[in-house]
């Protein structure tokens, strides 16, 4: 049979070069992190098998336990700073006009720089001399609450999140301009002829029929503050004191800055266990709500 | 997860929150709004005109004598030209890599029955749910020890190799709208397989394919965190490892680091003003189905 021979040899060639590649560059580094974070190993010489031993001292180590918090300060600041003012966002945005195009573009615009050119800017800002804040601050007569934003421990991490949700606003705002388009017209005209009032629509019948875009931006913000690394890497590497260092930030200073690469791929195994658990719980909590 | 690539189109002016459209303090609240967004831009754009006496004294008016020469230093001083060309080659290698291998590997699994199939599609949805992040180490010394660190290859094929489940995940609920008649009829003409992908099927999937490049030219372009920890020598830097060491260097030449930004963000934004329904459709599909 050529015909299916020669499908055969189709499907093996044009799937096997993206397959190979996938599994050598994403599944097979998940293996190797699960195998050398059971070694003490500088990066050269020899390896030393310490069994549990690096996850051991990962849980006891208190700066784990901070770079955690911190990742969750991420998630709690992203869940009340973005969805809320994204859906606001789009619920006056939502018709075409000129002028609403116009706000639509600058919001999202922050979206497509680099994560880089955002934490230099924000970092200015923050600058304890020169930087906006602290400007804006003295002009108002609030001179008392000018500090150095990035290196005050009390303040920095919530500094942090302010440049992160600003970049990411745009991207949820689209995405509950789409779901909140497809509510269908007659359901809307309904409310409005058994007299609702706006707020009151708003919650009992927009809430509801955009329910499944707001479980899916919630994994989204979930995943997206595990993920964040760039701006707390280019604005305070972690610092000062280690006090804004998040979940990647302490893998990467403890592989890259102290030469532990056994004990930072115990860390990256453990970042995998941490996101595996959310999406898990996660699965099962809108399954449920589908049901 | 449900996917949606289809543009919000206004079905009924009555499906609207505030029915009678914003009023004044509306439109001028959201402007502020909307000129907050934007402000940090401008900044970037004035401070990379002005001399450091001018960033220094008067940090947020206008350049008291617009001048170019940051512009020229970075480009000169701070490699930035070389830098600008790393990231070029590095983003279309893996766009191109992206499309090809992705939306092939997408025609053979929306259209094939075979034995894996299912163990596949299940690998790739697997593979989008791992954090980047947890792979940096492995990844390293992986490429540590086959010699492919600190090459163009050392982000070309991790970029590709992440980008690929959305790539084909994207290609397969696109190829579904396709009708299979359209295939059988050229495999009847006497096309192959390899035929009908590349004379029928590719050129077909020309929507897909601006969606796709889209999120891999922003992924990869942007990208900071492979960059740093695969890239060493300075000849290889790309544009956002670059500005992160620049920072270090110069630290105190703002205006000097201002201009570098300003550089590495003009390609974008260009793109942006161009390109900017299909961009954020495209990352919109993109960010729900990842």
């Amino acid at each position: 049979m050529p015909t299916a021979l020669r499908s055969k040899s189709f499907i093996a060639l044009a799937l096997l070069p993206a397959l190979l590649l996938f599994i050598v560059f994403v599944i097979v580094p998940v293996f190797w992190s699960a195998y050398y974070g059971l070694f003490e190993w500088k990066g050269f010489g020899a390896t030393k098998f310490v069994g549990l031993g690096n996850y051991r001292e990962i849980l006891q180590d208190h700066i784990f336990w901070r770079a955690l918090r911190n990742n969750l300060i991420l998630v709690a600041s992203a869940i009340v700073g973005q969805i809320p003012i994204a859906l606001l966002l789009a619920l006056v945005l939502l018709k075409n006009t000129f002028f609403t195009r116009i706000i639509r573009s600058a919001v999202f615009m922050p979206m497509v720089l680099s994560t880089v050119v955002v934490g230099l800017i924000w970092g200015y800002i923050y600058h304890p001399q020169f930087g906006l804040v602290n400007t804006v601050l003295e002009a108002v007569g609030l001179g008392s609450w000018t500090r150095p934003w990035l290196s005050d421990i009390h303040v920095n991490m919530l500094a942090i999140t302010i440049p992160i949700n600003w970049s990411n606003i745009g991207p949820y705002m689209v995405i509950f301009i789409a779901a909140l388009q497809n509510i269908s017209p007659e359901i809307d005209d309904a409310a409005k002829m058994d007299g609702a009032h706006k707020w009151k629509k708003l919650l009992h019948v927009t809430l509801p029929m955009i329910w499944s875009t707001v479980v899916v931006t919630l994994v989204l913000c979930i995943s997206g503050s595990l993920k964040a690394f760039d701006h707390v890497m280019v604005m305070t590497h972690g610092g000062p004191a280690q006090s804004t260092e998040l979940l990647a930030t302490y893998m990467y200073n403890n592989t890259f800055r102290v030469y532990r690469y056994g004990y930072g791929s115990a860390v990256s195994t453990i970042i995998m266990i941490i996101s595996a658990l959310l999406i898990g719980i996660n699965y099962i909590l809108t399954r449920k709500k589908a049901d | 997860m449900e996917l949606r690539t289809s543009r919000p189109t206004v079905k009924s002016p009555s499906n609207h929150f505030l029915g009678k459209g914003l009023n004044g303090l509306g439109k001028l609240l959201l402007l502020a709004y909307a000129a907050f967004t934007l402000y940090p831009l401008y900044w970037l754009f004035i401070s990379a005109f002005k001399t450091n006496e001018d960033f220094f004294n008067h940090p947020y008016s206008l350049p008291l004598v617009w001048m170019k020469e940051n512009i020229v230093r970075a480009w000169n001083l701070g490699h930035m030209g070389r830098a600008m060309m790393n990231s070029t080659l590095v983003t279309v290698s893996s766009v191109i890599l992206t499309l090809v291998l992705g939306i092939l590997a997408g025609y053979v699994l929306s259209r094939f029955q075979f034995r894996f199939k299912k163990v596949v599609v299940v690998l790739f949805l697997t593979g989008m749910l791992i954090p980047i992040h947890s792979t940096l180490v492995p990844l390293f010394l992986m490429m540590k020890k086959i010699g492919l660190l600190d090459t163009y290859g050392a982000l070309i094929l991790p970029y590709t190799a992440f980008e690929l489940p959305i790539a084909i995940f994207l290609a397969i609920g696109y190829l579904a709208s396709i009708p299979r008649e359209i295939e059988e009829a050229a495999m009847i003409d006497g096309n192959g397989w390899w035929g009908v992908f590349g004379r029928i099927i590719f050129p077909l999937c020309t929507p897909i394919v601006a969606t796709i490049s889209i999120l891999a030219f922003l992924r990869f372009w942007n990208d900071f965190s492979f960059a740093l920890v695969f890239i060493n020598s300075s000849a290889l830097k790309t544009l956002p490892l670059s500005l992160a060491l620049f920072s270090d260097g110069f630290g105190t030449d703002y205006s000097l680091t201002m201009g570098a930004m300003a550089i590495a963000v003009i390609p974008t934004i260009i793109i942006y003003l161009i390109l900017q329904e299909q961009i954020m459709q495209g990352m919109v599909a993109g960010s729900i189905k990842g």
